[in-house]
């Protein structure tokens, strides 16, 4: 029936959608700024898996693991280069962090996205899929079998992260740093490594779900353009720099798109999201599940 | 010690920077008459508005709004749509142009009063997409991505090439007037820190709405002369890339000062057209230069030329009480 | 009537009580001291004062009016004027353009403001510094500059939030002549300080606060003798 799979393909799309939005969400929780490249560790994954699959002749099970270490290196590079000054106080831009954190984030976006575009050309790629059926019969839900597979993958994934954030070592001090960086490092946690961590982190999920989706959205420069705008609108509606309420509002999301571009309307269907942003930023900008914060 | 030179002094340093650039410009079409590189001039003279648009919001008041270019968008339409239903002519269409879109701003101004950094900057990317799809959408209205077509209202590219050159002039000295008055302190004190500005007796809501709305309303002048002259108005106008190419040119030029965005837009579209040639790495090289100067130089190339002068010329040392 | 007339004013965050009932008046011209231990209250009752926050219940009143539900730039226009705990300045502006802004703001024209501005350095010895670009300055500095941006227009009231933390003793002794002259001049002032001698010196009365409520207030040596008030500050009976 229809609406059961509008939800369940809407659930699935969530699923892939929150592997950007964690990321996101961390790096917003330990930062305070929103990465507007995030878009970009989306393309560099999807770029990854494909061209490993492909160029390299890796098995899309190895390619997978190969795009999210790719993408985690690039999320190292950038927190290393380009975020220090943002705990840093460097002199130049003092209490403009957000400032800076949209020009140096905004450039970076054009640096990769051009960038790829001149190194790996204009042709069109195809990501491999994960197995080779293409449709699979669930009850009375059809679904595609690559669909099926990364869905679950990414579960897991997004369950193992779940956990290492909650309850290893360095998730718990990336929770601390994120509360109180000053207080942290009196406990002796080293912010700068938890930041590290971060955005290798961030950097991999999102390359794992460009790598993912890349059987269904082929890799292009600017792939990861959409993406991100999503993923702004679920740290939003989840609330800022909080993980569960991050998959939450992608799940939301994700069902959303997927009955309103067929009961309300397919053209618009990316401005429900986009519409949902705006209400919340304006009523209530601590989303469903994240923290008020104080002015003076 | 940074240089002690007062701020009134500076910024008539920047103005008289400015009108140097704009007689370079002006002087151009004696030594060049081949129409297209005449017509990248006038282009780089539309993205040089949006520009000076974008950093009054943002070098002077300090909103990073991310959507100058929808503004422009919103600008060419404006014009576009009056002279495809109406038959209308520049005349109209272009101050039209500038009223719609400061309206616009001025509600934009209104949502987002109370927000600040990250939510600012995702609010005004929103707002920009959702504007962009509408239109690209509206396909009965305003036929989407096949674009408008928008009659031409001047004869000969020359002719437009200095009529544009004289709205820059006007609007550059319009701004030198504003930003030295006392509405240039207010401005500058909401970007430095708005709850002191409140306490000292700033107007915030005011200030933000004016700043706003006359962005939005140079941004929508420049779409209008724009479209009057490329004579084809699409939705590509307010992709989020080319307000990351408006973005690039103010923190190359200089961000918050009178000639930043101008000597930034020239700069990046003519030497981009320059490069298209040697392979077109430009845009990544544009990319790695506004990293890099967020990175090192927030004052853009401006700042650098300033801090070599001062370097070269004599100056008074002071020291400080401490 | 007095200047500033607080009444019952209470506030609470998120179940923590901060100011519990807190009453007290200010005659012009007075300069009356607050102080009272970390976290009994003074700054969040500056915050009410200066229009930051809205406190739950009571009134303030500022001469015949009320003014607890005003926002800062209107209070600002009626002459309350504050300076911030951790100093607030408009770190790229030019020294005197911090000054100028908040003349203009409150009415001066750009000549009048600068006038002022210009003794006002004069006044606080950084006229040397001008043109200088705010961020530039040292901490000291900074506040000095913030101090002197409550007096680009006389106030009806300055609130002085920890003025003296962490100053050189030359600028603070450049402020407290100023604090002192305007005084004489008639100029009312509250000053929050942790620094008992300059309180002693320069504030005839004192306010003191503890856990949100007004504890004791009355001449300042009385008041800094009072058994109550060192129990305060000590923790435990220490008289």
């Amino acid at each position: 029936m229809l609406a059961l799979d509008l939800l369940f393909n809407g659930l699935i799309i969530g699923v892939f959608y929150s592997l950007m939005a964690i990321g996101l969400s961390l790096i917003f929780g330990i930062l305070k700024v929103v990465n507007f490249a995030h878009g970009e560790f989306y393309m560099v994954g999807a770029y990854a898996y494909t061209l490993a699959a492909i160029m390299l002749g890796l098995s899309p099970w190895l390619a997978l693991p190969f795009a999210f270490i790719i993408g985690a290196m690039v999320g190292l590079v950038v927190e290393r280069l380009l975020m220090r000054p943002l705990y840093a106080g460097y002199a130049s831009w003092g209490l403009m962090r957000d400032e800076y954190a949209v020009i140096i984030t905004f450039g970076l976006s054009m640096l990769l996205i051009n960038l790829v575009d001149k190194i790996v050309g204009p042709y069109a790629f195809k990501g491999p899929a994960l197995i080779g059926v293409s449709r699979l019969y669930i009850g009375p839900i059809v679904i595609s079998g690559h669909r099926l597979i990364a869905a679950i993958t990414a579960v897991g994934v997004i369950t193992v992260i779940m956990l290492v954030v909650r309850y290893s070592l360095w998730g718990r001090q990336i929770q601390a740093v994120a509360q109180n960086r000053f207080g942290a490092s009196l406990a002796g946690i080293n912010p700068a490594k938890a930041s590290a961590v971060v955005f290798a982190l961030a950097g991999g999920l999102a390359a794992m779900s460009g790598a993912l989706l890349a059987n269904i959205f082929n890799p292009t420069p600017d792939v990861g353009v959409f993406p991100a705008i999503k993923s702004y609108v679920i740290v939003v509606l989840g609330g800022m720099g909080s993980v569960p309420g991050g998959i939450i509002a992608s799940l939301i999301l994700g069902v959303l798109e997927s009955f309103g571009s067929v009961y309300i309307s397919y053209q618009y269907r990316d401005t429900f999201g986009l519409v949902i942003l705006i209400i919340f930023l304006l009523f209530r900008p601590q989303g469903l599940f994240g923290q008020k914060s104080r002015e003076v | 010690m940074r240089d002690f030179v007062d701020s009134r002094s500076r910024s008539k340093v920047e103005l008289w920077a400015s009108l140097g650039i704009f007689v370079v410009v002006a002087v151009i079409p004696a030594f060049v008459s081949n129409e297209y590189w005449l017509g990248v001039v006038i282009v780089s003279m539309y993205f040089a508005l949006l520009a000076i648009g974008w950093n009054l919001l943002a070098g002077y008041t300090g909103q990073f709004s991310l959507a100058p270019a929808t503004f422009g968008m919103l600008g060419a339409y404006t014009t576009g749509l009056l002279a495809y239903d109406l038959g209308s002519t520049a005349r109209t269409g272009i101050p039209a142009a500038i009223i719609v879109a400061g309206a616009i701003g001025f509600v934009l101004a209104r949502i987002v009063m109370r927000l600040r950094g990250p939510y600012l900057a995702l609010t005004t990317l929103s707002f920009a997409e959702i504007v962009r799809l509408v239109i690209s959408n509206s396909i009965e209205i305003t036929r989407g991505d096949l674009g408008l077509n928008v009659p031409t209202f001047v004869e000969g590219r020359v002719t437009y090439y200095y009529l544009m050159l004289i709205v820059l002039l006007a609007v550059q000295l319009g701004l030198y007037i504003l930003l030295r008055s006392p509405a240039g302190l207010y401005l500058r004190a909401i970007r430095d820190d708005e709850i002191a500005a409140a306490c000292r007796g700033v107007n915030i809501v005011r200030w933000k709405t004016y700043a706003f709305t006359i962005s939005a309303a140079i941004s929508g002048l420049a779409g209008a002369l724009y479209g009057h002259f490329a004579q084809l108005v699409s939705p590509e106008l307010g992709l989020i890339s080319q307000t990351g190419i408006i973005i690039s040119m103010v923190v190359i030029g200089g961000l918050g000062t009178l000639v930043g965005p101008i000597g930034g837009a020239f700069l990046v579209y003519i030497a981009s057209e320059l490069l298209r040639d040697f392979g077109g790495y430009q845009l990544v090289v544009f990319a790695l230069l506004v990293i890099i100067f967020g990175r090192f130089f927030r004052e853009g190339l401006w700042g650098l030329l300033r801090a070599g002068f001062e370097r070269v010329l004599a100056r008074r040392v002071v020291q400080p009480v401490d | 009537m007095p200047c500033l007339s607080i009444e019952q004013i209470a506030i609470s965050f998120g179940g923590l009580q901060a100011i519990a009932g807190v009453t007290f008046a200010i005659e012009h011209g007075e300069l009356i001291g607050l102080v009272g231990p970390n976290g009994s209250g003074k700054t969040t009752l500056i915050n009410i004062l200066s229009g930051h926050l809205v406190p739950d219940t009571g009134r303030v009143m500022l001469e015949e009016q009320s003014v607890e539900h005003l926002r800062p730039e209107a209070l600002a226009h009626l002459g309350v004027l504050r300076m911030f705990q951790l100093t607030r300045i408009f770190s790229r502006m030019s020294v005197i353009d911090n000054l100028m802004v908040a003349g203009c703001a409150l009415g001066l024209t750009q000549r009048e403001a600068e006038g002022r501005a210009l003794d006002l350095l004069q006044d606080l010895s950084l006229m040397r510094l001008k043109n200088a670009e705010a961020g530039q300055l040292s901490g000291g500095q900074m506040k000095l500059l913030e101090f002197g941006s409550c007096f680009m227009v006389s106030p009806k009231i300055a609130l002085l939030d920890e003025p003296f933390a962490a100053v050189h003793p030359t600028m603070k002794e450049i402020m407290a002549n100023f604090i002192r002259r305007r005084h004489a001049a008639g100029q009312t002032f509250m000053l929050v300080s942790h620094d008992m001698p300059v309180i002693v010196e320069l504030c005839p009365r004192t306010v003191c606060m503890n856990a949100g409520t007004v504890i004791a207030d009355g001449p300042t040596r009385t008041v800094l003798s009072d058994p109550v008030v060192i129990e305060a500050y000590l923790g435990e009976a220490a008289a």
